[in-house]
């Protein structure tokens, strides 16, 4: 057990050895016809996304890069300072404590989604009775509208809440969760992970759904355990959805602002203005587009760094 | 660069128009934040104005509150907006500064100049539009806070709520105390409280208070925080006496039920509690024969000063003339009936004449408006200042480190300040 | 203990776990379906009653007057289709092109449109809505759904499981004379069932859920989403909670039918994906 399998994801030797062949003739710089003929292929596959995003999104993302060097105040046209806003941004505690509270909340909210987010998917993979409707079940909070879920956790928060309630009937006191600097953030971090988990969790289901019965089989029939499955045969071949989740939960926890706006206004002072309500207020509510830019390049060379380091890591550990 | 950005605008302008029906129609549009009340009258208001006006029809749409004002700033920054809106008040100085409001021309409403037009509203009341000598916006709101008394919880402790209600806000902390209610250690119900969920409810409270100690958030210029004066620290000290030296109050309550704000109030979880003209219509009939609506807290009474704030119609500066002029008659139709206006909407009207129309006995008697408009004619705008959100919001923090966490009041404000003047020296 | 009974034991503990976490996953549920039949007055009542002393059944119809809630929901539909299609081809061929390929700069491109996912939505808000109104779909559907019509999340999911299909597979598809088209027809998507499954749910619920990017590009009643008229049931400082549950209730049934239909092919996927095949 384990000599194929826990190689990594790839098939029988034969398989590989094509695989490989394959790879070598993309990779070489052969003049086979076969080989230009793949290359273009490759590019017109993803040629019909690629200028969708530079119409959609790359041109608007350089337009937001131009403005970081502007003072912009949306109505007004645009005057070149040059590094100004970033000088500004550095200057100003706010931006610091908005980046930290960021930080706070991405980890906070990502590293449980990918331990629970990957339990759940394993639960829901069992057969049991009733299966389909315990996954409608766990699916229900991605299905709820995100303005609903501000209104309704808002009152699941209220001092005299349904949280509280519950708390009380165990004996443990009222905590007034959006008006401590303490417990505010946590509070935010909860819902993140109520509502990330059957998100990350039916992405998982789906990777373990494509998990070919016979590794399983083989393994079982080299007298595995379930734990010894598990780590050899579930989670190398479940790691490039694993390799998602991680980068992926990341960058979608960061981007939390609904809750934040509509529950807390980024209070109690400042513990939960993530930063892109920092982003917002700055350039919506304060006028300021070219410090709200500079503040996202912030965010955006963070993000893209860490995004490099966490692929990296995983090609190194094998996936890539 | 620079003529990069005029050809995009250009192209845009040119598509807007070629592509916008409306402008050969001279339909006119219109946008406002939800609020189901005035939501409703506003559309009515259209069919009424359409069918007299086919030729000038009005579009009307509305927006979720929460991200209105971000719609409109988009849509002013890429020359798309309506061609009337409503704003609060406190972002006009914002919005002026930037010039993307047409003034309003009070001879096209039928005043001579502004003076004349000032005299038919409530004294002050246009204030809050008025920048440089120039009218902005038309109100048909006036809106203003009072206080708001529970007579069971009052006649419970032993108190007349006809004669012993609070007048000062010290004799709020004492009364509140008497009104307090609690099980074991925890305030199950609070004598007194003040909405704290929004920065800008942080402001409106501490911006009156801090002007009736004879003190202002900012100084003449407009260009240096003054809130860490001494009537700034004894304004943020009346907050602090209530939740900590009275303990009338639970301030993590006020800051956390944003849920619904005048909420706890007719839930019995509040004795005392400060609040707008539109909750009597919130809180409905059955409800408010247990309450009762006496004048903003004061700290001098014989010199009050109580908050006042408005939504407004404003004009896009970007339409001809001639239409700006239709627009203007479209205002006159919307603001012209403040009877009607308080019947559907449940806010006070700014007319002079408001609270002696005709029909209005019961609304002053049994609906309070009479305490209302009172309070509403002491009322001041919140500091004008183009800045403002970030003067709240520099406010609130230190509020919240006050009340929440017991920190000294000047130490606090004088870092509020900090704030507010680095925010202020930005251009 | 022997190790069947470890096993059953530790089978019933894993069914106390899954409805344990049903309740506290559906809590914020329950007190949604209640709130939506009580009085305006019931909805934050404490302690809280579950089932009201009288079922407000009314509010649901009510509600549904409160706007033209018909119009939101066709709305919401056509946008969640048409980006949840787009999505559905785009990403999958480019996440092929991806994981199958070797092109030159294949990391860069990869990168670049993983990079879109880094700037959040606010501050690339003003530039979008020029690009959409230079090509005139400002207030049209096209401007409700061409802007969405690609994820690079979409992308990156679909890369992430075309990599798991063996090249075995796609060398023999090209021996036998298919097409590059064809492999990716016939080889590529139904080996990747699961993947799109997920995909097509979570772009339908994300879509059907969009609120920022219509709420800038619909300017009249008629364009409005689902989302948007809800959101607009709220005023300055009070709101219908009953009746926002009510319709809170209606607009999850939509994204609970697409997960029912879509959750088998996770099911289905298991019989199809075999290297057998």
């Amino acid at each position: 057990m384990g000599r194929e399998i826990g190689a990594g994801r790839t098939s029988p030797s034969m398989v590989r050895r094509s695989a490989s062949l394959l790879r070598r003739w993309g990779a070489g710089g052969g003049k086979s016809s076969l080989h230009s003929h793949l290359r273009w292929a490759g590019f017109f596959f993803v040629l019909p996304a690629l200028i969708h995003l530079v119409i959609f999104k790359f041109y608007p993302m350089l337009q937001a890069f131009r403005l970081s060097f502007f003072r912009y105040d949306l109505m007004s046209p645009p005057v070149f300072t040059g590094l100004e806003n970033y000088k500004l941004l550095w200057e100003n505690p706010l931006f610091h404590q908005s980046f930290w509270v960021s930080v706070k909340y991405m980890f906070g909210v990502s590293i449980p989604e990918w331990f629970f987010a990957l339990g759940l998917a394993l639960l829901l993979n069992r057969r049991m009775p009733g299966r389909a409707v315990i996954r409608l079940a766990y699916f229900f909070p991605i299905a709820m509208s995100q303005i609903v879920v501000a209104m309704v956790w808002k009152f699941m928060y209220h001092p005299f809440g349904l949280v509280n309630t519950i708390l009380e009937t165990f004996g443990i006191g009222r905590i007034n969760w959006l008006s401590m600097e303490e417990s505010a953030l946590p509070a935010l971090i909860a819902i993140g992970i109520w509502r990330g988990i059957p998100l990350f969790g039916v992405i998982y289901l789906a990777g373990l759904q494509a998990i070919p019965k016979e590794y399983h089989e083989a393994a079982i029939i080299d007298g595995a355990g379930v734990f010894q499955r598990f780590f050899y045969v579930t989670i190398p071949l479940l790691l490039p959805t694993i390799m998602f989740v991680m980068v992926l939960s990341l960058l979608s926890a960061v981007k939390v602002f609904l809750n934040p706006l509509v529950m807390t206004e980024g209070g109690p002072n400042g513990t939960t203005r993530v930063l892109p309500y920092f982003i917002y207020e700055t350039g919506f509510a304060f006028f300021r587009m070219g410090e709200a830019a500079a503040a996202s390049m912030v965010l955006f060379v963070f993000l893209f760094g860490l995004t490099l380091i966490q692929l990296r890591l995983l090609r190194r550990g094998g996936v890539e | 660069m620079r003529r990069f950005l005029m050809t995009q605008l250009l192209v845009g302008m040119v598509t807007a128009l070629l592509w916008n029906p409306a402008f050969a129609q001279q339909r006119i549009t219109w946008w406002e934040h939800s609020n189901p009340p005035h939501n409703n009258y506003s559309k009515d208001l259209v069919a009424e104005w359409n069918k007299k006006n086919p030729k000038t029809p009005v579009q009307y749409d509305f927006f979720a509150m929460t991200p209105y004002f971000q719609k409109l700033t988009a849509a002013l920054s890429t020359r798309s907006a309506a061609d009337m809106f409503t704003l609060i008040d406190f972002l006009l100085p914002g919005f002026t500064a930037k010039k993307v409001l047409a003034p309003i021309r009070p001879e096209w409403l039928g005043y001579k100049d502004l003076e004349d037009m000032k005299k038919a509203y409530i004294p002050g009341a246009l204030d809050g539009y008025i920048h440089e000598g120039k009218l902005y916006a038309i109100p048909p709101i006036a809106s203003g806070f009072s206080l708001f008394i529970n007579r069971k919880h009052f006649k419970e402790a032993g108190l007349d709520p006809d004669k012993d209600y609070p007048r000062t806000w010290e004799d709020v902390g004492r009364i509140g105390k008497k009104l307090v209610k609690m099980r074991g250690s925890r305030m199950v119900r609070e004598g007194f409280d003040f909405a704290m969920h929004s920065s800008t409810w942080t402001m409106w409270y501490f911006n009156t208070t801090i002007r009736q100690y004879g003190g202002e958030v900012l100084d003449s210029s407009g260009k240096k925080c003054t809130a860490n004066s001494e009537a700034g620290v004894k304004a943020m000290n009346v907050r602090a006496r209530i939740a900590h030296h009275y303990k009338a109050s639970d301030p993590t309550v006020s800051f956390g039920t944003n849920a619904l704000p005048a909420d706890d109030i007719p839930k019995g979880r509040v004795s005392m509690f400060i609040t707008h003209a539109g909750s009597v219509a919130q809180f409905g009939p059955k409800m408010m024969k247990d309450l009762k609506v006496v004048p903003f807290p004061q700290v001098d009474p014989k010199n009050p000063v109580t908050p006042i704030y408005g939504f407004a119609l404003a004009v896009n500066p970007h339409i001809s003339e001639a239409k700006q002029k239709i627009v203007h008659a479209v205002l006159k139709h919307v603001v012209n009936d403040s009877k009607t206006w308080y019947e559907r909407t449940s806010y006070p009207h700014p007319d002079k004449n408001f609270l002696n129309l005709p029909g209005m006995e019961e609304a002053r008697t049994k609906r309070y408006l009479g305490v209302f408009v009172k309070d509403i004619s002491n009322g001041r705008f919140l500091q004008r200042s183009d800045k403002i959100l970030e003067l709240n919001q520099a406010i609130h923090r230190a509020m919240e480190r006050v009340v929440l966490k017991k920190e000294d009041s000047r130490k606090s404000l004088d870092r509020a300040c900090k704030e507010i003047d680095a925010a202020l020296a930005k251009k | 203990m022997s190790r069947k009974t470890m096993l059953r034991l530790g089978g019933a503990l894993i069914s106390v776990l899954t409805v344990g976490g049903v309740v506290v996953m559906l809590l914020p549920y329950f007190w949604m379906v209640s709130s939506s039949i009580k009085t305006g007055i019931e909805v934050f009542d404490l302690p809280i009653k579950w089932i009201p002393d009288e079922i407000q059944w009314v509010n649901y119809p009510n509600a549904l007057t409160k706007g033209a809630f018909g119009v939101y929901f066709f709305n919401s539909f056509v946008v969640a289709f048409a980006v949840m299609a787009g999505n559905l081809v785009f990403c999958t061929l480019a996440g092929y092109g991806l994981a199958k390929f070797r092109f030159p700069h294949r990391e860069l491109c990869f990168r670049l449109i993983l990079s879109t996912l880094m700037l959040p939505l606010e501050i690339v808000l003003v530039p979008t809505f020029l690009v959409v109104r230079e090509l005139g779909l400002v207030n049209t559907y096209g401007g409700l759904i061409a802007p969405l019509a690609v994820d690079a999340f979409g992308v990156f999911l679909m890369r992430q499981s075309i990599r798991d299909i063996p090249d075995s597979l796609i060398e023999a598809a090209r021996m036998d004379g298919c097409s590059e088209f064809g492999i990716f027809w016939r080889i590529i998507l139904p080996n990747c069932k699961p993947a799109l499954g997920a995909l097509a749910l979570l772009a339908f619920r994300d879509n059907w859920d969009q609120f920022l990017w219509p709420f800038i590009v619909a300017t009249t009643d008629d364009l409005k989403t689902f989302p948007l008229g809800l959101a607009q049931m709220e005023g300055i400082d009070s709101a219908a909670y009953h009746e926002i549950m009510a319709l809170a209730v209606l607009g999850m049934i939509p994204a609970a039918f697409i997960f029912l239909f879509f959750q088998r092919a996770f099911v289905r996927g298991i019989t199809l994906t075999g290297l057998k095949e």
